[in-house]
């Protein structure tokens, strides 16, 4: 008797904690799956689906007339990449990619370092009046610049006067409209450049310019061997992050030159939005240009990743 | 930096360095900002004052018509109401969306927790136009073009938003959790009572942060909206620039933009700490 009543025991003592166990695993994990439910639903619908749904369109063609859709394969693919005037598109996106990223770091880092000199009483004056673009939108910035840019009585073109030079009709003129998107777009994204690259050269240690200080540099010398070498991680952390912004600007372009004169200023979104959106939507090719598109952002993401993800500080 | 005084003169010469740069700095400054200040300015400027050549910066007489001549030539007032709707609802469902999910990634222990939130990592991989002609075929399907809900759907949660309020949650000491256990709080009463109330400054940055972006977007509202009163201030001034501009309305449609930016600007100025530090942090805009 004794010795069957402590076996159950036993054996009770063993399994009850074993069963409790796994009951609480299951319903740890349905705790955490109901925490993470909105928003692994709202990802999974709008963000990951879509990526195939993407891809079947990019397959299809819609007939010219009429609503049939046809199966097409990689046609629309082919079609792009044998098509001039996508890879002229191309051409003006890698223009204004290069010219909007190259220009607008030298910018920012170039202000970043002259706001850090430690002058505290303007600071915070100058700050504010540096960052202020990032909170102004994309349309908002596409319809100030318009107005600078009026051709008879715009800013721009009279201040340009100022110092002899006749400007152009900017936005209706080919090589011009280019130029002025460009000018938009880097004003737009100063703020937000110009407090990335801050950081990075507040994150360098003071001790550098105390010991340089020493040594007799000036303000020069220490920027050019200190603050420079010391900012490449930073500098190479932006490079990418505006390379991918640059490839997505969309607003600015819609405002200021709905992709003209001509196709003067059409980028590659600028065109997927064309194809899907005005007149007869080509969703077909639309997709596939935005496949195209995906790629080449996911090419510069990934040599983020290999070449400088490890440097790049967050804190 | 300031604790250091080597030789007098030394320290001279780079005071003047670094004033020439603070004045330079103030040009510089104004310089930036001058496109927003001469939209302020020409929108309190009358119409003849406007496209007198050589424009002026400062109005000749300062007046409010063209703001009359907006407000009453478009619904602003209704593109603002939409505004802060879409907004405030991206930015409401955002911030309780990525306060559920960062502290089940933070806290809670489960199986497949790690993969998931790689998963959700890994969707700022995946760019805005991969996504947007499907998911504008799917709204407009379900009769949601034009609708708040069609605005917003797409944009209710933020990976961005997950990822920040888990490492934020993640320096909260494991001991307040256990604590919280042996006085009988469950998960959801910690999270609410405990955790939150101590991740106010995380969150009401990421709030701003999700808000202005809201508030700023361009595409998505412009492609789901073609019904006047269901557009937002975005595509509301765009709308409004082409009419005007056959008219060379320029005073008003300054106006229409200086009414769209009000809000944003408000918030910058505001807020100017912690989105600074939110974008510093994270090297996302949006």
């Amino acid at each position: 008797m004794n010795n069957t009543v402590s076996t159950k025991i036993t054996d009770a003592e063993t399994t009850v904690p074993r069963i409790n166990k796994r009951r609480q695993t299951v319903k740890a994990t349905l705790e955490g799956l109901l925490y993470l439910a909105p928003t692994l639903l709202i990802l999974g619908i709008f963000t990951f689906l879509p990526i195939i749904s993407t891809f079947r369109l990019s397959l299809n063609r819609v007939a010219p007339f009429g609503n049939q859709t046809l199966f097409v394969g990689l046609d629309n693919y082919v079609r792009l990449l044998t098509d001039p005037d996508y890879w002229a598109i191309v051409r003006t996106s890698l223009i204004f990619m290069v010219a909007t990223v190259a220009i607008g770091i030298v910018l920012a880092v170039g202000l970043a370092i002259a706001l850090s000199v430690p002058v505290k009483r303007l600071s915070w004056f100058h700050r504010l009046l540096i960052f202020v673009p990032i909170v102004i939108s994309s349309a908002v910035t596409g319809v100030i610049f318009r107005w600078l840019y009026h051709p008879v009585v715009g800013y721009i073109n009279y201040w340009l006067s100022l110092v002899g030079i006749e400007g152009p009709n900017w936005l209706a003129t080919k090589d011009w409209a280019l130029i002025a998107v460009i000018i938009a777009v880097i004003w737009n994204q100063l703020g937000f450049n110009v407090i990335i690259a801050l950081a990075g050269v507040q994150n360098i240690d003071g001790t550098y310019y105390e010991a340089a200080k020493v040594d007799g540099a000036n303000v020069w010398h220490r920027i050019r061997h200190i603050t420079l070498p010391l900012l490449s991680p930073t500098i190479f952390f932006l490079t990418v992050i505006n390379l991918i912004n640059s490839l997505q600007i969309f607003g600015q372009i819609d405002v200021l030159t709905q992709g003209g004169p001509g196709q003067a200023t059409t980028t590659l979104i600028y065109n997927i939005y064309y194809d899907a959106f005005v007149g007869t939507p080509q969703r077909g090719i639309a997709s596939a240009q935005a496949y195209l598109l995906a790629i080449l952002i996911l090419v510069i993401t990934l040599i983020q990743f290999r070449g400088g993800g490890r440097r790049v500080h967050y804190q | 930096m300031s604790t250091t005084t080597p030789q007098k003169s030394k320290r001279r010469k780079i005071d003047y360095h670094e004033l020439f740069l603070q004045i330079a700095l103030i040009a510089l400054g104004l310089f930036v900002a001058l496109p927003i200040f001469i939209a302020i300015l020409t929108s309190f400027k009358a119409p003849a004052d406007v496209i007198n050549y050589p424009p002026t910066l400062l109005p000749n007489e300062w007046t409010l018509d063209n703001y009359f001549t907006a407000w009453n030539s478009t619904p602003f007032g209704r593109y603002l109401l939409n505004s802060f709707i879409q907004s405030g609802l991206i930015t409401l469902a955002q911030v309780t969306f990525s306060i559920l999910a960062a502290y089940a990634f933070a806290v809670l222990q489960f199986p497949g927790r790690d993969f998931l939130f790689w998963v959700i990592l890994g969707s700022l991989m995946i760019p805005f136009q991969l996504t947007f002609i499907p998911n504008f075929i799917v709204i407009s399907d379900m009769g949601l073009a034009n609708t708040y809900a069609g605005l917003t759907l797409p944009f209710l949660a933020s990976a961005v938003g997950v990822f920040l309020l888990r490492q934020f949650f993640l320096t909260i000491p494991r001991d307040l959790y256990d604590s919280a256990k042996i006085d009988g709080a469950g998960n959801w009463r910690y999270l609410w009572q405990i955790v939150v109330p101590l991740s106010k400054g995380a969150i009401s940055a990421f709030a701003i942060f999700a808000f202005l972006s809201a508030w700023n977007q361009y595409l998505w509202p412009l492609i789901v909206t073609n019904d006047n009163l269901m557009r937002t201030t975005q595509i509301g001034i765009r709308y409004f620039m082409t009419t005007q501009d056959r008219g060379q309305d320029w005073g008003a449609i300054m106006a229409g933009a200086v009414i769209v930016m009000i809000p944003t600007l408000v918030a910058f100025l505001v807020a100017q700490k912690q989105l600074v530090k939110g974008i510093a942090m994270t090297g996302l805009k949006g």
